[in-house]
């Protein structure tokens, strides 16, 4: 089969972060195939797509579509080019109807009057030729995420793209919507177009991809066929070096209980009931996972625990006091900690430097001030504890912390959050967006927290991190405990019944 | 390396902003058919060089003679020579507006809230000195049975000239506090744009002291309305009449302790805002709110206080120019929007405190060497022109550090990277 794509030599340095994101950079694409390009973050794999795709033009190598130079400099040139991106945040009016965003700029038109009626047929039509099924009169902003990708590979579809970018398309969707995603990538690659996929996650790469390549810190390590590798080798082409893919862990020794939730009753956004009636408890020296496909009120049942969101009704006691009414400040006080799902906004405030950042949760207390007053010294002795024990590159006291990466910015938050032994960690997903050797010190850290006495509620939509985590595991659906069970009783497939909001037998359902 | 890189460049935008700023307004001059070098040559002198001031170089060196020995010529550094009173002693007075308003929009701009409520807080703070100042002691003297306060006991007065003045600025900033804490409480208990309430607030409040100045205390039939002059006492006497008579430099200005308090004030906000828990609070919160709710910290409570320092900043300065510059409230004051020009200082001046006392200083100079100047067709208002393009060219931030990048890649290109050691899949 010839090349669809081949890059050459590609190099690009970045002035602002004085990163080199590609260095010298092949790439060769073969024609109606799925091709992975997996790395860790930083690795340089979207610098090297957006090049592709015009977005970034490259300090030098050159760019080869279907075996002939081409010049791309902006993303209407890819466009010429047969080349469709579908970025990993969608760029769709919400205001819009399906048909208006895939018809957007190359609306059919006469003397500059559109009809809508023409737009919706022959979104209709495009849609039923590949088998991509859409309502193009729906509003974008009244359909699902993953309706909202299949609306996106549609309009590069229309503007006839041949190779198609998919910027890790999987990373918002449900495991239902990435199975169905799977099937749509399938299908296109089998009507003759290419599709390079950026991803993270190896598994995907297995499930789906029929060759693979492999970058780490701006360098291409290699293309691989997928049949012919492993899991854990992709892993170590990624990280460098040996990656333990399972936590190692001794079985809990689970002490008394810390957290007890009982008929937890919370209103989301909009005053809509989001957790419905919960019913947990977490001891000292255990993990309890809570999986679940994300919105099913997890995130609500954060925000109650922690204070950040009012329970409507039932009772949160913590070591045996009822905190159903405490502020933030006092449940921090008492020993909570906190690692929100989202760190750049919530975990941390990117514009102010390191050290305000870790003080944050203690910044009233003796040493760090004293009767209003900042002390400075002991509040760099915690940055540069915090920098030295949780190894966050990088990072500097005293400087700022925009331009680290997503695993330093987590591990600068479990520092701050994990500092002082905390009776109660609550975490929401620890390693989302994370690369894999990251997410191998999050594990090793919640592991050691947990040995430390630490009870640990565990979110996670990524069921892999719930199982190799958790010494039990709840599943949540629809605002509700659809079921706990304990970790060695539990296998994928009931846990996946407990998440479509099935259940199971009796006797294997171990009520907390 | 980087971070000193970073200061040059928060540092070389607005330096830059302001030449560019000169050279754009050198075309409206020339517009107006004067020749520009000259025009800024007298605009320079007028707002900061020393008397008799000629060319740029007198701004630095200043030479001149006694009158008595015209042989006898003498070099001075033009800034301190004081040959009959120096130009930016009057400047000074007008700095010290620019300053404490300054502080107060930094002040709300560090809690993250766009408050431009300073002209606002700024005249009711004024309206509140210009009364108190001679209510006050006038109530004092008919408490105390002192007919004439002229034949006042001078102990009595001395007691008096550090308590009215004491008094009469706390109530301004007490008012300027209130007022701006208003539109705090309607942001966070409300959601109203603070951008939009400031704005109607300060509305209101000129209209508001331009009916107190016209009705009720108005002190006389003159065309122009005007209060009562405030009593002695409560005058915040210029250095030229105590403190420092005998310094030739300040002749001719009003300034006198309101300049020290607004330095005193800009250091005070310095550390507030950087070494205290409160002002780390507010600053968090303005960083982002969700992480300063995450963390337990009492943003609601962060934002009030804020708002609460702002206003009596204001207040203060609207107290600093009534009993010391104008010494009573005359019908006009209230709609000069004096107060505004603050915000534009803290945006120049980045919000930094030092910043704000040069900046402060060169927006003074400017606008009241415009007023000065009597060059050709000139218009008065040059220094607002040349201001309002600064501020302009000053928001061209993100093209000016792409500029600096880019030249600076120019001259030391990117390093290679070493090939690191590759892994081989098995």
């Amino acid at each position: 089969m010839p090349n669809a794509i081949e890059m050459r030599q590609i190099r690009k340095y970045f002035e602002s972060t004085g990163v080199v994101a590609c260095d010298n950079v092949d790439l060769s694409v073969t024609k109606g195939e799925i091709h992975a390009l997996v790395g860790e973050n930083g690795a340089g794999k979207t610098t090297l797509m957006s090049i592709l795709y015009g977005l970034v033009s490259p300090d030098s190598g050159e760019i080869l579509v279907n075996e002939k130079p081409a010049h791309i400099s902006h993303p209407n040139d890819a466009i010429r080019a047969g080349i469709g991106m579908v970025h990993q945040h969608f760029k769709l009016v919400p205001n819009f109807t399906i048909a208006e965003n895939i018809m957007l700029g190359i609306e059919p038109n006469q003397m500059g009057f559109i009809n809508s009626g023409t737009e919706a047929a022959a979104v209709r039509k495009l849609s039923e030729s590949f088998g991509l099924p859409v309502n193009p009169n729906l509003r974008v902003s009244e359909i699902s995420v993953g309706m909202q990708q299949r609306v996106e590979i549609l309009k590069a579809l229309q503007r006839n793209a041949q190779v198609l970018i998919l910027d890790e398309p999987t990373a918002v969707l449900t495991p239902q919507e990435v199975h169905e995603l799977y099937n749509v990538i399938r299908k296109l690659a089998e009507n003759g177009r290419t599709i390079l996929l950026i991803t993270h996650k190896l598994l995907e790469v297995k499930d789906v991809a029929n060759r693979v390549s492999v970058m780490r810190r701006g360098q291409m390590i290699g293309t691989h066929n997928v049949a012919d590798v492993t899991i854990r080798d992709m892993a170590r082409m990624m990280v460098g070096r040996e990656v333990i893919l399972q936590v190692e862990k001794q079985p809990a020794q689970p002490g008394e209980v810390v957290l007890k939730v009982e008929n937890l009753l919370v209103a989301g956004t909009g005053g809509v009931p989001a957790v419905k009636g919960v019913d947990l408890e977490v001891r000292a020296g255990e993990i309890l996972g809570v999986a679940g496909v994300s919105g099913n009120g997890q995130s609500e049942l954060v925000e109650a625990i922690t204070g950040l969101r009012t329970a409507d009704a039932g009772q949160i006691t913590y070591r045996g006091r009822d905190i159903t009414r405490s502020t933030v400040r006092d449940r921090r006080n008492m020993g909570m900690a906190h690692i929100p799902e989202d760190r750049m906004v919530v975990g941390l405030n990117l514009r102010t430097n390191l050290d305000e950042n870790v003080v944050v949760t203690r910044y009233r207390e003796a040493p760090y001030s004293k009767n209003g007053i900042f002390n400075r010294k002991p509040i760099r002795e915690l940055a540069q504890r915090i920098v030295d024990a949780f190894q966050v590159k990088s990072a500097r006291v005293g400087e700022g912390i925009a331009t680290l990466s997503g695993g330093n910015l987590q591990k600068i938050v479990l520092g701050r959050e994990l500092n002082g032994s905390p009776k109660l960690v609550i975490i929401n997903q620890p390693t989302r967006g994370l690369d894999v050797g990251s997410i191998e010190f999050v594990h090793k850290t919640l592991v050691a927290a947990r040995d430390a006495g630490a009870a640990i509620l565990l979110i996670s939509v990524e069921l892999e991190e719930i199982f190799s985590l958790s010494d039990r595991i709840a599943v949540m659906f629809d605002g509700h405990i659809n079921g706990v069970l304990a970790r060695e009783d539990a296998n994928e497939q009931d846990v996946g019944l407990l998440m479509a909001g099935g259940s199971l037998e009796s006797e294997k359902v171990a009520v907390s | 390396m980087t971070r000193l890189r970073q200061v040059f460049e928060n540092a070389a935008i607005p330096i830059i902003a302001v030449l560019l700023g000169l050279l754009v307004s050198a075309l409206f001059v020339l517009f107006s058919g004067n020749d520009p070098i000259q025009t800024y040559q007298r605009l320079f002198c007028e707002g900061f060089g020393p008397r008799g001031c000629e060319t740029f170089s007198d701004l630095v060196i200043f030479r001149a003679a006694p009158e008595d020995n015209p042989e006898a010529v003498q070099t001075f550094f033009a800034p301190f020579y004081g040959g009959g009173g120096h130009p930016l002693s009057v400047v000074i007075e007008r700095t010290t507006i620019l300053i404490l308003t300054a502080l107060s929009a930094t002040v709300a701009f560090q809690a993250g809230l766009f408050s431009i409520g300073m002209d606002g807080q700024l005249v009711l703070g004024a309206l509140t000195a210009a009364f108190f100042g001679y209510w006050l002691p006038g109530q004092i003297y008919a408490l105390t049975g002192v007919a004439d306060p002229d034949a006042a006991p001078e102990a009595m007065k001395t007691i008096m000239h550090f308590f009215v003045p004491l008094v009469c600025i706390s109530l301004a900033m007490g008012v300027g506090a209130i007022y701006s804490w208003i539109a705090g409480y309607l942001k966070v208990k409300l959601n109203v744009n603070e951008l939009i309430s400031t704005i109607i607030l300060n509305a209101l409040a000129v209209r508001f002291v331009h009916y107190m100045v016209n009705n009720p205390l108005r002190a006389d039939t003159t065309n122009t309305a005007r209060t009562v002059r405030i009593d002695d006492t409560a005058w915040l006497i210029p250095f030229n009449r105590a403190l420092l008579p005998d310094v030739e430099w300040f002749s001719g200005s009003r300034v006198g302790v309101g300049i020290l308090m607004a330095i005193i004030a800009a250091f005070a906000i310095g550390f507030y805002l950087w070494r205290t828990t409160a002002g780390y609070e507010q600053r968090m919160t303005r960083g982002s709110g969700l992480f300063a709710r995450f963390a337990g910290v009492a943003s609601q409570r962060a934002a009030l206080r804020a708002m609460l320092i702002s206003g009596a900043l204001s207040g203060l300065a609207g107290a600093i120019q009534i009993l010391g510059v104008e010494r009573r409230l005359v019908d006009g004051f209230a709609s000069a929007g004096i107060g505004f020009d603050g915000v534009l200082v803290a945006v120049l001046a980045r919000e930094s405190i030092v910043g704000i006392l040069i900046v402060g200083l060169f927006f003074a100079g400017l606008e009241q060497g415009a007023i000065n100047l009597q060059f050709g067709n000139v218009p008065r208002q040059l220094g607002g022109i040349i201001i309002a393009f600064i501020i302009l060219l000053n928001s061209m931030e993100d093209f000016f550090r792409r500029t600096f990048t880019r030249i600076r890649l120019k001259l030391r290109p990117p390093p290679a990277r070493k090939a690191t050691s590759e892994v081989k899949a098995t």
